[in-house]
């Protein structure tokens, strides 16, 4: 059997792993866009800020992909991919034909329209180096600017909070999370935030950035903000074209079935890219974080070895932000859920939405409710019918 | 069976819990979200982040493959005689 795996991050490594403990014969390439070994993206932050050393980033060594008979190509790009005649084309101009095929290609950040030294992204292992490179050049007079307001605008918080630099933070939306969280969730996280220090500036959009070799500051719709750093966390996006060029259906991710098979016969996809069927919450959609991605590339190993298994997962997400817990478990998109239930209150400490179809919990999101948790991951995965509750 | 000794280290966990969907028996999540080790699903004595743990073949797997899917790999175990097993080093 030969396998091609579109991707060297969590989900195609994973993928590969599992395909190797179960088929010691198969043939099997990585194509990654990545220069580097596997590493942990979640352990990035824990790096910048001097928890972890460098190399305990990585989760497999150079040597691990040969010991494994696992061809490995690092800074490689596919271009082109043919469903039908089962092969993919590399930039180089190499084509690899293949039996069975992985998309796992992963979301790349969104960038400003504009460049200057000062600007970060943290989203690979070079961006980190970068960002701390960046912070070891800093005065103490330094701020430090935020433009976003999700998940990587919190971890910039929290590398920011720990170096102790003045920050603002200042996103398009009314409140932080918008996509996913009510206004009260949104006001417990801002109070938290101005508590710590940090200057929340929201509805601002960036016009542009100052400075001509170093930053000096950005411009938005709400004014000028001086930093000398500015943290860059404005969402994902994945350069699909190849893939829906080669037939296969892509909407806001590389759609599959709940087997995590594309609508092209042994074409699988895997990860942050792909836009899979929930089979608790009834419906396609994206769920990029690490448990997702690993345990697909794990599913997809199986199926490609002959047992079809199902992607059945509760999956979640949390994050501090300067001391206070926010996760995310199970479906949380607004627009699919039936009804919202709110508990709790910025008064009392603790926000929880529970997302609700067909009168059962399918998502939740808990801020500062931690206790909530196991408890709410068990109505999700059981499926519990709450029409009664 | 083997004795495994098993450590979240709670500064690098961040409450990503695929060490308790994998292994619900040996962690859980207490109130700061992080990752506590159990003793097939007890605990006998106070909560911890460390324990030592009997465990046959399959259930050593099931362990590892947890600690293994931990992003920020917070999750040490040590075989008998006290060498470091995961992760690898």
């Amino acid at each position: 059997m030969r396998v091609v795996i579109v991707g060297g991050g969590i989900a195609g490594t994973t993928c590969a792993e599992e395909l190797r403990k179960r088929d010691a014969n198969a043939e099997i390439t990585i194509i990654s866009e990545e220069v580097h070994p596997l590493y942990s993206r979640v352990l990035l932050p824990h790096y910048i800020k001097g928890k972890v050393a460098r190399e305990r980033v990585f989760l497999k060594l150079e040597g691990w992909y040969e010991k494994q008979n696992i061809e490995w190509l690092p800074g490689e790009r596919v271009q082109k991919m043919d469903g039908k005649n089962k092969f993919v084309e590399l930039g180089s101009g190499r084509e690899l034909p293949f039996d069975k095929l992985l998309l796992a290609t992963g979301g790349q950040v969104k960038i400003l329209p504009e460049d200057v030294r000062g600007v970060s992204y943290l989203s690979t292992l070079d961006d980190a180096d970068h960002l701390i490179q960046l912070l070891s050049e800093r005065k103490a007079s330094d701020r430090a600017g935020i433009y976003g307001g999700g998940f990587i605008a919190c971890e910039y918080l929290s590398i920011f909070s720990h170096f102790h630099i003045p920050t603002t933070m200042v996103f398009r939306s009314s409140h932080v999370w918008s996509r996913v969280f009510d206004s009260e969730s949104g006001s417990l996280i801002e109070k938290q935030l101005k508590k710590q220090g940090v200057e929340v500036i929201s509805e601002a959009v960036f016009e542009q950035l100052f400075g001509e070799k170093e930053l000096e500051g950005f411009q938005t719709t709400k004014g000028k903000h001086l930093c000398q750093v500015l943290g860059v966390g404005i969402g994902t996006i994945s350069d699909l074209s190849w893939i829906r060029e080669g037939h296969i259906e892509v909407k806001t991710g590389i759609k599959t079935n709940e087997f995590l098979e594309t609508n092209i016969p042994d074409v699988y996809a895997a990860g942050d890219s792909t836009e899979f069927f929930d089979v608790i919450s009834g419906h396609h959609r994206l769920g990029g974080n690490w448990m997702n991605a690993q345990t697909q590339g794990r599913i997809v190993a199986q199926s490609m070895c002959g047992e079809r298994a199902l992607f059945r997962l509760v999956s979640s997400h949390a994050i501090n932000v300067l001391g206070l817990e926010v996760i995310y478990i199970g479906d949380t998109d607004r627009e699919w859920a039936d009804k919202i239930l709110v508990q709790g209150s910025v008064l009392e400490g603790g926000v929880a939405q529970l997302f609700l179809k067909n009168n059962r919990v399918i998502g939740a999101t808990l801020v500062g409710r931690n206790r909530d948790r196991p408890k709410l991951t068990k109505m999700i995965n059981e499926e519990i019918d709450v029409s009664d509750q | 069976m083997s004795q495994y000794r098993i450590k979240v280290d709670p500064d690098l966990c961040i409450g990503a819990a695929s060490c308790v969907t994998i292994s619900p028996e040996t962690f859980q999540l207490n109130e700061e979200n992080k990752a506590y080790v159990l003793d097939h699903g007890t605990e006998p004595t106070e909560r911890t982040y460390e324990r030592v743990v009997e465990m046959d073949d399959s259930e050593k797997e099931q362990l590892i493959m947890a600690a293994q899917s931990c992003p920020t790999l917070a999750i040490f175990i040590y075989d008998e005689s006290g060498t470091q097993i995961f992760p690898e080093v």
